[in-house]
């Protein structure tokens, strides 16, 4: 009982008086925990209540000890639940606040308490079985309607912060059973809204993005969930801007935190880069910063790109970079939304937008924002936040990939600017990530992915001739160490990983650029210079033919997954097993120890027509990402980890009573 | 006394339509004045009518200035009232029937001038009868000469500035009504300018046809508004505040001049029969032959005509309130839209986006920046804005931002951007374009990419409403986009006429039958090589001078690759229109500039001399701002040399073929033309500052001259470089065959045609310029002997044979002009122009 008499708000805690002051609240909440109906003598109790200023840790607790009593404070507990929802309606804010607040409070502390309860014992303890259903519609109608209602921001915001209390109660998100009512009667437009209104979108942080990337994990395997239903069909550009908005800004602070405290250190394997696209890129090394509470808005990013169709373009809007920690909530340099349809009377839409004259500023989109985020974070891996991070950023990158419009756009050589370096930089982003992570804890998961990503891009370009100057020998080293990695690792890697799968991945990328190189190559010197890095390198191949051809001549788990490498190489051998002899003659014949390049490359230049290859099957066709089965374990992980973390941070206090009582102050 | 005007302004526009209304009445008989029935008998009963009309205009002149009409000679003043019955309700009539008029126009001019002042005098006062006879013989001369039909616009301008005499001014400001509004608009600057610097007798003449136009016309409005505060800029602050230009500048941005009819048009409709007839349903009318029948028939059909622009304006209204009621932020105070907010806006938003571009201090840093504040302004397209350099009435629907490049520029920053525009038949009254939002590009483009399929993208588009109904599209996408990349269809690859997607058809096939099928690695690599080869040159990526690549490539190609990528692309009214926009620079000179080509232009095909020279339109927007139309499908020497590697010669062979081919023959003759073209211009002008960067080529093998900051009296840096009489390298001559061929032959001949032609018409391009001399700062007119000098340079003293001297010599001075070389290097050396 001390406990709760601390969390009472004692007036006079030093005071080694036992018979303490309670706030009138507190004493409002005990009438309620027990058994008489509080109404019953004082009438005007329940409208008295929200006039109160909310003890939201009284609240709580008292709702936690509720265990013996259940029986007969029900009812009450219920009335508490109906008159809060009333209250919901009133005129005056004070009462909408504190009815708010309540209604967090209640969710809250009926869910630690009962955390092995079923959700059914929980909606009939709140609400009671037979009004669950009405009562839950007539929350999420005035919570509708506060959210798409001209009232205060403060407001709003507070019913979002609800929603996230309510949608994170639970450590599962598919268990939590009063989503279903969520469910039934969508605020999906609501929120929708909120994210499209551009006065509002900021002061909201990223709250509405976070509710709906959470509603959205909702049961997403096992029922039709409408909100998936609905974000998937959004079509409207100012909503989905400013989606991107918000996304863009959560990382664009993550990576203006990481540049400030690496402002001197130079990255070593960035450097390439950064001197690529100058300033964007500024990478380096250990930070620790909110990585986890970022994973939220990857999810959100992610969601978007998967569901949406319409997403893609978002993502290659460019705005200015947006600081939010040097301009706040004023009303921001990027507002763009509201489609002015014809230039009527009150042109105010266009002097607004005039962006802020600092020359430093750098114009972005949330493309360069989200490959800024994510090279930092695959810099280090090691922690298991950043490791899911980071394959969240792979997925991501191949939903990317895998989309025609993203596609077209990073591929669009008539952009001017530094937007045709995306594509490159996508590429940049996988070789950096390949020649950075061989290490012992490989990470066999998001090398997959990269190569796959990789594979993916270079379908396109075959497709469509898109020729990138791209310097590929870049990536034709660095995956010729991976396999060198692989081999000298087999035993260790054999252990945990398929290593004979992403060695197929490899020589198959090879394969794309030895077939069908003439259809997406800069130049024709690059095609010799694919065969003389081959050539130069035939060692890692022959060592890798080895192995393959060992293992697959064993019996074993991997025979088969070697054997596939074994015929995969043909071509790569055909190629080492042609030009060698030559070059041997070469240097024979003209009294040469060691051949440079050039010489090389003469040597290929000359002897391409008596080399014949074999046209293998499907090097241009893959897999297409689906997220169920394969990363439905994944992401239900993921979104556990979210739910605890915006959990924890959640909090009402946050929206101080002090802060919203001056907001109404005139108006009460 | 800027209230009294403001409160003055709307009665020169009250007075234009009941003076109308009335003498409508009457106009069969009146309303020309130079047909042969218009004899003494019929001007009689006229008499009392023009009293009427008379007081109104005293009223009128009173307004403007009470001396003017005391001043005025009476038989003018009839022949203004005559004109402006003529002009105001006929204004295209009066061109259309003068051809009519049988016997030529000499006969029955003079026999109405002798009758009119016998027939008139009684009814008139008697001051300006004195006036009249003080100068009887000069003025029916000149009268006869304004009667005329030669008396053309130019004259107009001419006499507007030459002659002393306010009757004449007063008379000839109301002729101006006569003549067709591109015929004016060309001379709008000398006009304006006259207006702003002259005295005020010519100011009061011009200002009731400016007025006129104000309201008949937006652009025309904002056209005036633009070039008053620029040429007004040079004048004194203190006066400038006060000054006349200032004054109906702010009338015209107050946007007080609405349409006559805007106000009282639903009255107009029912009260009087007659209302001011648009342009075009006049050029019917003249057009349907006689004209007392068309009287009786055109009210109906004007009124018919009026309810149609009603009905659109009352259409396009409603579309505002509906949009504003589905968005709330935007509230629409009046209800009339403004007439010229939007536009100013426009235009305005393009300046600060220069404005703000300047502050960046590398290229790349600018054209990003430029992406993204034009694809915030895409935000608030479209609207009622149009580019006013464009030849044709549109709404612009969308800026394609991220193909707007930066242009070359050492610290000002101007920019290139290309405008999507949908036209139609009257900006001002036809419906703005709903938006169609950006991501509807998806559902247009559901093949995107695939370059061959560049048709069925465009069918497609072209079946695809203008709101597109989403859900049908969405389940058409989700197929194409399985079926894409997975699996490699091959009809895909059957409708694709290229050999190496023969691959992936046999990749398919192999997967039926096992039999291994080989390639040979030589043949993957001789086909990359053929692809890289047969690939259009273009110019390669500089990021430095990102506005190569983008003005190499083709226009036409550049129009249906942007037209592929808008959601506005399926609509048949689409175009492609791009457009300069300078800030920071001061373009009167430029638009002088481009007044003399024009000029000349016309000169020379009225001569029918071949001298090809390609003028562009400019804007003035402010003595620091404005906008240039690029010429398309060019790019500029320096350029050119600079991507290619190459000599002029050998560029020109590389692009056209052999010598000996047709295509490299017809690129030499244009190249020779444009020489010749641009030689003389140079001479004339005095144009300076010719590097290589200022010369641009087109595809036909023309050559273009462009920036013409330094002209006159103007020089760059006065270093005294540039000596020669103008830019003729020997690159220049190795291109025409070398210093011996016929085609050198054929240009010396070509600069002497054009010389003789210019000489003959010599006052039609000295008026041009020296009108624009008046009350100006510019560069171009340092010094005092500016006019003289250019006077000289046509040589109206010399014979033809001396002529031909003349051209010779000037083009061995050019050739052998050190000067040229090392104005080059100097180039190079500041500006790294090659």
């Amino acid at each position: 009982m001390s406990q709760l008499d601390k969390k009472a708000g004692l007036l006079r805690r030093t005071s080694s008086s036992k018979k303490t002051l309670k706030e009138k609240v507190v004493l409002m909440y005990d009438e309620i925990f027990s058994k008489e109906d509080p109404a019953k003598n004082a009438p005007r109790f329940w409208d008295e209540l929200f006039l109160m200023k909310v003890n939201l840790e009284y609240l709580e607790l008292k709702l936690e000890s509720v265990d013996e009593e259940v029986q007969h404070s029900q009812a009450n507990i219920n009335a508490l639940f109906h008159y809060c929802i009333q209250a919901l309606g009133e005129e005056h804010p004070i009462k909408v606040v504190n009815a708010l607040q309540t209604l967090c409070a209640l969710f809250r502390g009926v869910h630690q308490k009962n955390r092995s309860a079923s959700g059914f014992d929980i909606i009939n303890l709140l609400m009671g079985f037979d009004k669950a259903e009405q009562r839950m519609k007539d929350l999420m109608e005035r919570l509708d309607s506060l959210l798409c209602g001209e009232g205060s921001e403060s407001l709003k915001s507070l019913c979002l912060k609800l929603m996230l209390c309510l949608v994170t109660v639970t450590d599962n998100i598919s268990q939590n059973t009063i989503l279903e009512y969520v469910m039934i009667n969508s605020i999906f437009e609501a929120i929708l809204r909120i994210l499209s209104d551009v006065s509002s979108k900021h002061l909201h942080g990223y709250d509405p993005v976070v509710l709906l990337a959470l509603l959205v994990n909702y049961r997403k395997y096992e029922s039709v969930n409408p909100y998936i239903v609905k974000l998937s069909i959004v079509d409207d550009e100012p909503t989905l801007d400013g989606m991107g908005m918000v996304i863009q800004q959560a990382l664009t602070e993550y990576n203006r935190q990481f540049r400030d405290k690496q402002e001197e250190t130079q990255g070593g394997f960035f450097s390439t880069l950064t001197s690529m696209v100058g300033s964007m890129f500024i990478a380096d090394a250990d930070e620790k910063l909110s990585v986890q509470t970022n994973e939220a808005i990857l999810l959100a990013l992610y969601e978007a790109v998967h569901l949406n169709r319409n997403f893609i373009t978002v993502l290659a809007q460019s705005h200015p970079e947006i600081d939010i920690a040097t301009t706040p909530t004023t009303n921001s340099p990027t507002t763009p939304t509201t489609p002015l349809g014809t230039m009527t009377p009150t042109l105010d839409m266009m002097n607004n937008p005039e962006l802020p004259l600092d020359p430093n500023l750098q114009t972005t989109n949330l493309l360069i924002t989200f490959l800024k985020y994510a090279s930092i974070l695959m810099q280090d891996t090691k922690d298991e936040h950043r490791l899911n991070s980071a394959r969240l950023c792979l997925i991501i990158l191949t939903c990317i990939a895998e989309d025609q419009y993203a596609n077209a756009f990073l591929h669009d050589d008539n952009i001017n600017f530094r937007v045709n370096l995306h594509k490159m930089l996508v590429i940049y982003l996988m070789v950096e990530f390949i020649v950075t992570h061989m290490m012992k804890d490989f990470p066999m998961d998001l090398y997959l992915r990269c190569v796959q990503i990789i594979h993916k891009l270079l379908c396109y370009q075959k497709k469509c001739r898109i020729r990138l100057h791209y310097t590929w020998r870049e990536l034709w080293s660095a995956l010729i160490n991976l396999v060198k990695f692989l081999l000298s690792n087999e035993t260790t890697l054999l252990v945990k990983h398929n290593i004979f799968h992403l060695a197929l991945l490899v020589v198959n990328l090879f394969n794309m650029f030895i077939t069908y190189g003439d259809t997406f190559l800069p130049s024709s010197n690059s095609y010799d210079e694919l065969y003389y890095e081959i050539v130069r390198m035939h060692q890692v191949f022959d060592n890798l033919y080895c192995m393959v051809l060992r293992v697959s001549t064993n019996t074993g788990q991997w025979k088969e997954a070697a054997s596939k490498v074994t015929y995969a190489l043909v071509n790569i051998r055909a190629i080492i097993n042609h030009f060698n002899p030559k070059i041997e003659s070469y240097t024979a014949l003209n009294h040469i120890s060691q051949l440079s390049e050039e010489q090389v490359l003469e040597v290929v230049r000359s002897n391409y027509d008596t080399l014949t290859l074999k046209l293998q099957d499907g090097l241009d066709q893959f897999e297409r990402y689906s997220e169920q089965p394969k990363e439905a374990a994944f992401f239900k992980e993921l979104v556990r980890s979210i739910s605890l973390n915006v959990r924890k941070n959640v909090s009402l206090n946050t929206m101080s009573q002090d802060v919203l009582l001056k907001e109404f102050s005139t108006i009460s | 006394m800027e209230d009294t005007e403001l409160e003055i302004s709307p009665a020169p526009s009250d007075q234009n339509s009941p003076s109308l209304s009335i003498s409508s009445s009457s106009s069969p008989s009146v309303s020309l004045p130079s047909t042969p029935s218009s004899s003494c008998g019929s001007t009689q009963p006229v008499a009392p009518l023009l009293g009427v009309i008379n007081e109104g205009v005293c009223e009128l002149s009173l307004v403007i200035d009470a001396e003017v009409a005391q001043r005025a000679c009476h038989e003018v003043l009839q022949k203004v009232k005559l004109q402006q019955v003529g002009s105001d309700d006929v204004t295209d009539l009066h061109e259309q029937t003068d051809p009519v008029v049988p016997g030529g126009p000499s006969g029955p001019i003079a026999a109405e001038e002798e009758a009119k002042p016998e027939g008139l005098v009684p009814g008139t006062v008697k001051s300006t009868r004195r006036r009249q006879k003080h100068n009887p013989s000069k003025q029916s001369w000149l009268l006869r000469l304004f009667e005329s039909k030669l008396f053309d616009v130019a004259m107009a301008i001419s006499y507007l500035h030459n002659s002393k005499e306010p009757g004449v001014q007063a008379y000839i400001g109301n002729r101006l009504f006569s003549f067709s509004h591109e015929e004016v608009d060309f001379y709008l600057p000398q006009l304006l300018n006259m207006y702003i610097h002259m005295d005020e007798d010519v100011g009061d003449a011009i200002k009731p046809y400016v007025v006129h136009r104000c309201r008949q016309s937006i652009s025309f409005s904002l056209q005036c508004a633009w070039l008053l505060g620029a040429y007004s800029s040079d004048m004194h602050i203190s006066t400038q505040r006060h000054s006349r230009g200032t004054k109906l500048r702010k009338l015209i941005l107050s946007d007080e001049l609405k349409p006559v009819g805007a106000r009282a048009r639903r009255e107009a409709l029912t009260l009087t029969p007659f209302c001011p007839a648009l342009p075009h349903s006049t050029a019917t009318t003249a057009a349907s032959g006689s004209l007392v029948p068309d009287h009786g028939l055109s009210p109906s059909k004007r009124t018919h005509q009026r309810s149609k622009s009603d009905a659109t304006v009352s259409i396009s209204l409603s579309s505002n309130l509906k949009r504003t009621a589905s968005n709330p932020k935007v509230e629409s105070s009046q209800d009339e839209p403004v007439r010229l907010a939007p536009q100013r806006e426009f235009i305005k938003s393009l300046m600060g986006i220069g404005k703000r571009l300047a502050t960046l201090p590398t290229k790349e840093q600018k054209t990003q920046r430029l992406i993204s504040e034009l694809s915030l302004l895409n935000h608030k397209l479209p609207g009622r804005v149009w580019l006013p350099t464009a030849a044709f009435d549109h709404h612009v629907v969308r800026v394609p931002h991220t193909q707007a490049v930066v242009l070359n520029s050492k610290d000002k920053a101007p920019y290139l951007i290309y405008v999507e525009v949908l036209e139609c038949e009257n900006f001002e009254t036809s419906s703005v374009p709903i938006r169609i939002p950006e991501n509807r590009i998806r559902s247009t483009r559901s093949v995107e990419n695939l370059p061959d399929c560049g048709m069925t993208a465009e069918q497609r588009a072209g079946s695809f409403s203008v709101v597109p109904n989403y859900d049908n599209d969405d389940e058409a996408w989700s197929v194409d986009d399985i079926g894409e990349l997975q699996v490699e269809l091959p009809e895909l690859h059957a409708s694709s006429c290229d050999n190496i997607s023969q691959f992936s058809v046999d990749s398919i096939t192999s997967l039926e039958s096992k039999e291994p099928i080989f390639i040979a690695a030589g043949d993957i690599r001789r086909r990359l090589s053929e692809q890289l080869a047969q690939a259009p040159t273009t110019f390669r990526r500089d990021p430095e001078d990102p506005s190569a690549v983008a003005l190499k490539e083709p226009w036409e190609e550049k129009v249906r690759r942007i037209r592929e990528a808008s959601p506005y692309g399926h609509l048949p009214h689409w175009r492609l229109l791009s457009v300069i926009v300078k800030c920071g620079d001061d373009l009167r000179q430029e638009l002088l500039a481009s007044q003399v080509l024009q000029q000349l232009q016309s000169i020379w095909q009225q001569e029918r001399v071949p001298l090809w020279i390609r003028p562009y339109k400019i804007l003035v927007l402010s003595s620091d701002s404005g906008m240039i139309e690029p010429v398309v499908n060019a790019v500029s020497l320096h350029q050119v040399k600079k991507q290619s590697q190459l000599s002029l010669l050998d560029y020109f062979l590389q692009e056209h073929g052999a010598t000996t081919s047709e295509n490299f023959l017809s690129a030499q003759r244009n190249f020779v033309q444009s020489c010749a073209g641009y030689s003389l211009i140079c001479y004339l002008l005095q144009v300076k500052d010719r590097h290589n960067g200022n010369i641009l080529l087109d595809s036909e093998g023309h050559i273009i001259h462009i920036d013409f900051g330094f002209i006159l009296s103007s020089s760059p840096k006065n270093l005294g470089f540039e000596t020669s009489a103008f830019k003729l390298t020997a690159e220049f001559v190795d291109v025409m065959g070398g210093p011996d061929g016929d085609m050198f032959n054929y240009y010396k001949m070509l600069m002497l045609q054009g010389l003789i032609a210019a000489r003959k018409h010599m006052d039609r391009v000295l008026q041009i310029v020296e009108i624009m001399q008046q009350g100006t700062q510019l560069p171009c007119f340092h010094g005092s002997s500016t006019m003289r000098q250019l006077k000289e340079r046509f040589h109206m003293s010399l014979t033809e044979e001396q002529l031909q001297l003349l051209i010779h010599q000037l083009v061995d001075g050019s050739m052998r002009s050190l000067t040229t070389k090392l104005y080059d290097g100097f180039q190079y050396l500041t500006n790294g122009i090659m």
